[in-house]
């Protein structure tokens, strides 16, 4: 259910660049529902989290302040990826080798910044709950990932 | 029709990979026909939207094949896993749950190296329009792909 509800947040995050991709846009209204709507989305996952893990007391307390944390660096490499989207729609159909490279680099070095966070934080998770829990961290994690992606992924159109 | 087929394919692999771990050389002729499968299949839908000149796709295609070939070998150590994991689920202590973490995480890290060491090797044989390009529509399929098995297997307990 809460899940679904990110699906739906997050089309729509990535609906309005998709739609710049084909005409221009009130640049500073996208970024504004931008942001709102990824506030919305991190509200829905938390309830996820929370509703997936059945955390006791004491392992709440250790639990969530590596999960803000680590949303919060993720958020910094989100919101760099969304202007490199907004870059991308704003210059599609007409992008040169030099915009390409310098895209392609950025996009790169955000998915490794995404993925070693990844790998990090994962790994501070594992030393603050019982094994089990926290594979099941790294599961819903992932589920919650690649769902997203694949949204965001079939929305943003292919360079030509 | 092609993203169906691939997404079915994917499905299968994962739906044969994981209730069968004890018929093991039967599961693992299966393993390795679905997962030959949904290469042969990614392959072309690669191949047809990269739209490659003749030059570019002499330069591609080779690279391209090694690079499923290490993929492949990515994609067998996931099904592994996968096994260990249904075998393991019904009665999960923790020192397994630990060492699938582990090998998960490690499987993640492999992948994430094995795509930065192929897109620079790409960069170096094609434009960086069609590299873009290449990364764009290997994400849209590797995410396409997990997508079904990612959601029906069943979180440990």
């Amino acid at each position: 259910m809460k899940i679904a509800q990110i699906a739906v947040a997050l089309v729509a995050i990535a609906s309005p660049l998709a739609v710049h991709a084909q005409a221009a846009p009130a640049a500073q209204g996208v970024k504004a529902d931008e942001q709102i709507l990824y506030k919305q989305v991190m509200t829905d996952k938390r309830a996820v989290f929370a509703q997936n893990l059945q955390l006791t007391d004491s392992e709440s307390r250790a639990f969530w302040p590596v999960y803000d944390e680590y949303e919060g660096k993720l958020k910094k490499v989100n919101d760099q990826f969304l202007a490199l989207v907004d870059d991308y729609a704003a210059k599609f159909g007409s992008i040169t080798d030099a915009d390409a490279t310098a895209m392609l680099k950025k996009k790169m070095a955000l998915e490794k910044q995404r993925d070693d966070l990844k790998q990090v934080y994962t790994k501070k998770v594992a030393k603050v709950l019982p094994p089990i829990k926290a594979l099941r961290y790294a599961q819903v994690e992932t589920r919650i990932n690649n769902m997203i992606r694949n949204d965001v992924y079939s929305l943003i159109p292919i360079a030509q | 029709m092609k993203h169906l087929k691939l997404a079915f394919a994917a499905t299968a692999l994962l739906a044969v990979a994981a209730p069968y771990a004890a018929q093991a050389q039967s599961a693992y002729d299966d393993q390795q026909q679905l997962i030959a499968q949904v290469q042969a299949d990614k392959r072309a839908v690669v191949l047809q939207a990269m739209a490659l000149d003749d030059a570019q796709m002499t330069a591609f295609t080779p690279l391209y094949d090694a690079y499923q070939a290490d993929r492949k070998k990515l994609m067998e150590r996931n099904v592994n896993l996968l096994n260990a994991y249904a075998s393991n689920y019904d009665s999960m202590t923790d020192d397994a749950a630990k060492g699938l973490l582990k090998d998960w995480l490690k499987l993640q890290k492999d992948e994430d190296v094995l795509t930065e060491k192929y897109v620079k090797k790409f960069d170096k044989v094609l434009p960086t329009t069609k590299v873009l390009r290449f990364v764009q529509v290997e994400n849209k399929l590797n995410t396409m792909l997990k997508l079904p098995g990612i959601q029906a297997i069943p979180l440990a307990k």
